[in-house]
């Protein structure tokens, strides 16, 4: 299923690279990164920790951050979608606005299809409060002027996804 | 609709590329999102639950309502446009904002709210590109889903140039560049935001919103309030519904597998001063769900393939083909949205080819809720009497045509076709070159030959054979041909003398008391004579006997019961004819049986109006004994449409034109068709073309291949 989610997220534009240890996959995020300003949703604690010496856009200046980084809560191989939580403003400026999006992803959380996926959105919409999902899948894309096929509009131009395998 | 109008865009170069280039792609793009998922199944269901949903909605709009408060949004409902713009510009107003930033909402186009917030000082940015473009062209969407499909680089490249003051070349990646680049500061700087939403889930009081630009969830994030629009036919019960909304919809507008972006929003998020509103929009949405007649168009999941497949639509686009929503269901919808004054000339440009109804996500009838629309539009004047007086009556109207045989001899050129015909001296048909009404139609001759037609030495299953119009009087010869290889192919043929038309120009032209007189006066004709079948050789007739005479006749038990055994009972010729294949009916004659190649025209009304493609395959394959060179778009309309022909005889050459291509490309010398219509009009192209290629009815092949020797 992790080849065929490959696959299909390689077909709309995404890189995709594979990783056995989440250290693994934080090693080649920072060198992706290479000293850019990054931005970040909330991130599971062990990444946190992991990404702390990264250099980051102050909170009221995402608009300026050149990285987003999220991590995210599952995956659809037949569309090579990713699912993120994003109920903060903030979280989704920072998959929003900078050109660049790394996402990482646990093989596990991969899904068939968006059916699939089902339970998982209907927990997150039957909670209390008010919610924001996001389905991402490739980079930000138009076809408005002569339907040709352009990439990077309003979102991240570049969508990399970084999955871990093992663990 | 303005003739000038029409020839514009026929005449525009770039349109024409653009729309035909899109034709072409979308049907493989398509084809390959839907891999893997059963398209039928999934539309089936679809079609099921908006069915159910329509069928409460009050109730649906209620628990929706309960549901997006509950989760902290605040939810309008709003009857009219005005009441939606007003709601609007009141939130606005309460933020103390003059400005609205604006991701795509058809629901925003149908309510005007641009011109009606900027008459109150309230400047709006549209934010998706194809919508931007419109906004600073002032024009309105020519494509649901691409609204500016019709405009060029050359345009974009102009139109930002004179909005951003530097000058910008016409090369896309650079303008896709400038449009990120303006408009993020109006994303940062919007004070709020406007969004539509694909689907709005009741049980939940969550929305979602598909875009690929990713505006939509800037539009959604950045100002600290957000307003969305929201027909209120877009509320589904629960996620299962939403998400097989989600699945189908992508596909079908642009044959992605899914958008860049799917987000699902539920109640306000982040904390203090966030608010999200929640405009329900009725404008006659609530009371279109409980028209029995046409609530369907409301199951409509605005994918717009309708207009991607439209054989009308590629020729002219949507500034023509429809009004504020463009394609088929844009006809359907307008009369209820915008009032019937919108929609009485739109109505008329279907030429009724069903190709929209194969694609619909929905499986709306949209070609027949069209025709069923015509019935409450104005008429042209005479239609009264053509319909009325003349067709109702048989003898009158086959008096008529018989004394056009008369009329049109001086009008007849080399071949006999007629060049100038006299009854529709516009400069439109100038060049139409038409086959003449033949000198004795099939019912005469058939009345001379029934002396030396054998009787038959055994019981055979008996066909009553249902002509139509057109093959009885311009192509008796084609009805020769059917009985013979009726009766090779064993069945005993006998011809009705008293059927006539059946009803469907006067159905087709909003004349429906008239088409049930003929359904009546058919059915009594077909039901009077003992049979096993009835056959026709025109599906057009046989789609009006079988399926509008039933619908016709509804409300009326009795009549409703005859059309329903007249039905089971009527076939096409090629489903009689294919049934014998490979039996030992067949009387195998020493004809024209050297191997050749044909073409294969599939005739709208036989394949999406019968459902029949594959028995004439078998026809042509299993007894005439040819190879089958299938063209492209074997299943595309030729152009003919009955009266369209005449009514918009521009566009009808227009769409002819594609089908030229096509078999030109195959390098077939025949054309074979199940339809008297598709033979002429296929027929006046071919020969205007100087082609040498013919184009012969599956009958009158197989008559001379099971021709005596």
């Amino acid at each position: 299923m992790v080849g065929q989610f490959a696959t299909a997220a390689e077909a709309v534009g995404a890189t995709v690279k594979r990783f056995t240890t989440l250290s693994e996959a934080i090693t080649s995020l920072r060198e992706l990164v290479s000293g850019r300003s990054v931005a970040a949703s909330s991130l599971p604690d062990s990444v946190h920790s992991l990404i702390a010496p990264l250099h980051f856009a102050s909170r009221n200046m995402l608009d300026q951050a050149e990285v987003g980084i999220s991590f995210a809560q599952a995956g659809i191989a037949a569309t090579g979608s990713v699912l993120l939580e994003l109920s903060a403003p903030t979280e989704r400026s920072a998959t929003a606005l900078p050109p660049v999006h790394v996402v990482l992803l646990r093989a596990s959380t991969i899904v068939p299809n968006l059916a699939a996926l089902r339970d998982t959105l209907q927990a997150a919409l039957s909670a209390n409060g008010g919610r924001y999902l996001s389905l991402i899948t490739g980079p930000s894309r138009t076809a408005d002027i002569e339907r040709v096929l352009t990439i990077g509009v309003h979102g991240p131009k570049e969508l990399y996804l970084l999955i871990i395998e093992g663990e | 609709m303005a003739r000038d109008v029409i020839n514009q865009k026929i005449n525009d170069a770039f349109l024409r590329k653009a729309l035909k280039n899109f034709a072409a792609a979308y049907p493989v793009a398509r084809a390959k999102a839907f891999e893997g998922i059963d398209f039928e199944e999934l539309r089936g269901r679809i079609a099921a639950f908006k069915k159910e949903g329509l069928g409460q909605l009050p109730e649906l709009v209620e628990e929706f309502r309960a549901s997006a408060e509950q989760a902290g949004a605040t939810v309008h409902l709003c009857t009219t446009p005005e009441d939606a713009n007003r709601t609007i510009l009141d939130i606005i107003r309460s933020k103390g904002a003059d400005f609205l930033v604006k991701s795509k909402a058809m629901t925003s186009e149908e309510i005007e709210l641009n011109h009606y917030l900027e008459k109150h000082d309230i400047r709006c940015l549209e934010t998706d590109l194809g919508e931007w473009i419109i906004q600073l062209a002032g024009e309105r969407p020519s494509h649901m889903v691409m609204p500016a499909i019709h405009k060029n680089r050359e345009d974009v490249a102009e139109l930002f140039s004179r909005e951003t003051g530097k000058e910008c070349p016409p090369d896309i990646p650079y303008l896709v560049q400038v449009a990120r680049e303006t408009l993020r500061s109006g994303f940062l700087t919007g004070q709020v935001g406007l969004s539509g939403a694909n689907v709005a889930i009741a049980d939940s009081g969550a929305i979602g919103i598909i875009t690929n630009e990713g505006n939509g969830r800037l539009v959604t994030t950045l100002p600290q309030t957000h307003i969305a629009l929201i027909g209120v036919e877009k509320i589904v019960p629960s996620l299962a519904e939403a998400l097989d909304v989600i699945e189908i919809l992508p596909k079908n507008a642009t044959g992605q597998k899914i958008t860049s972006y799917v987000s699902f929003i539920k109640g306000p998020t982040g904390g203090e001063g966030r608010e999200l509103h929640i405009v329900l929009l009725d404008n006659g949405r609530l009371k279109l769900a409980a028209d029995p007649d046409f609530s369907e168009a409301l199951a409509c999941v605005k994918c717009g393939a309708c207009a991607n497949v439209c054989p009308i639509y590629e020729i002219v686009g949507g500034h023509v083909f429809g009004h504020i929503y463009v394609g088929g269901i844009g006809l359907v919808l307008t009369p209820f949205f915008h009032g019937f004054d919108k929609a009485e000339e739109i109505l008329k440009l279907c030429i009724g080819c069903r190709k929209c109804n194969e694609v619909c996500a929905a499986k709306i009838d949209i070609e027949g809720l069209i025709v069923d629309l015509r019935d409450k539009i104005k008429k042209p004047v005479g239609q009264k009497f053509l319909f009325g007086t003349l067709m109702k009556n048989r003898k009158l109207f086959h008096t008529a045509l018989r004394a056009a045989y008369i009329a049109q001899k001086p009008f007849q050129g080399k071949g006999g076709r007629i060049r100038h015909l006299p009854l529709i001296l516009n400069r439109e048909t100038a060049n139409r070159s038409l086959p003449p009404i033949a000198e004795k139609p099939f019912r005469d001759l058939i009345l001379e030959q029934s002396e030396s037609r054998v009787p038959s030495p055994q019981p055979r299953e008996k066909v009553l054979f249902y002509s139509g119009c057109l093959a009885d009087f311009v192509y008796p010869e084609m009805c020769q041909d059917t009985v013979e290889s009726m009766e090779a192919l064993g069945y005993e043929v006998s011809f009705p003398q008293k059927q006539t038309c059946c009803g469907i120009p006067a159905r087709y032209s909003g004349e429906m008391e008239v088409a049930r007189d003929m359904a009546r006066i058919n059915m009594e004709v077909l039901l009077e004579e003992e049979a096993d079948f009835v056959v026709t050789i025109c599906p057009t007739c046989t789609m009006s006997i079988k399926h509008d005479f039933p619908k016709l006749l509804a409300g009326e038990p009795a009549w409703r019961e005859k059309a329903e055994l007249l039905a089971s009972k009527t076939f096409n010729f090629s489903e009689l004819a294919a049934r014998k294949a490979g039996t030992g009916d067949i009387r195998m004659g020493s004809g024209n049986g050297e191997m050749q190649t044909v073409t294969y025209h599939d005739a709208c009304h036989l394949k999406r109006g019968c459902g029949v493609h594959e028995e004439p395959r078998k026809v042509l394959r299993e007894l005439v004994g040819v190879e089958i060179a299938e063209m492209t778009d074997c299943d595309k309309c030729c152009g003919f449409g009955g009266s369209y022909a005449i009514k918009y005889p521009e566009i009808s050459q227009e769409v002819l034109k594609n089908k030229m291509e096509n078999i030109a490309a195959t390098g077939a010398k025949t054309v074979a068709v199940d339809c008297p219509g598709c033979k002429l009009q296929v027929e006046e192209g071919l020969e205007a073309g100087g082609t040498g290629i013919t184009v012969e009815h599956s009958a009158s092949l197989l008559a001379r291949r099971l021709k005596k020797g």
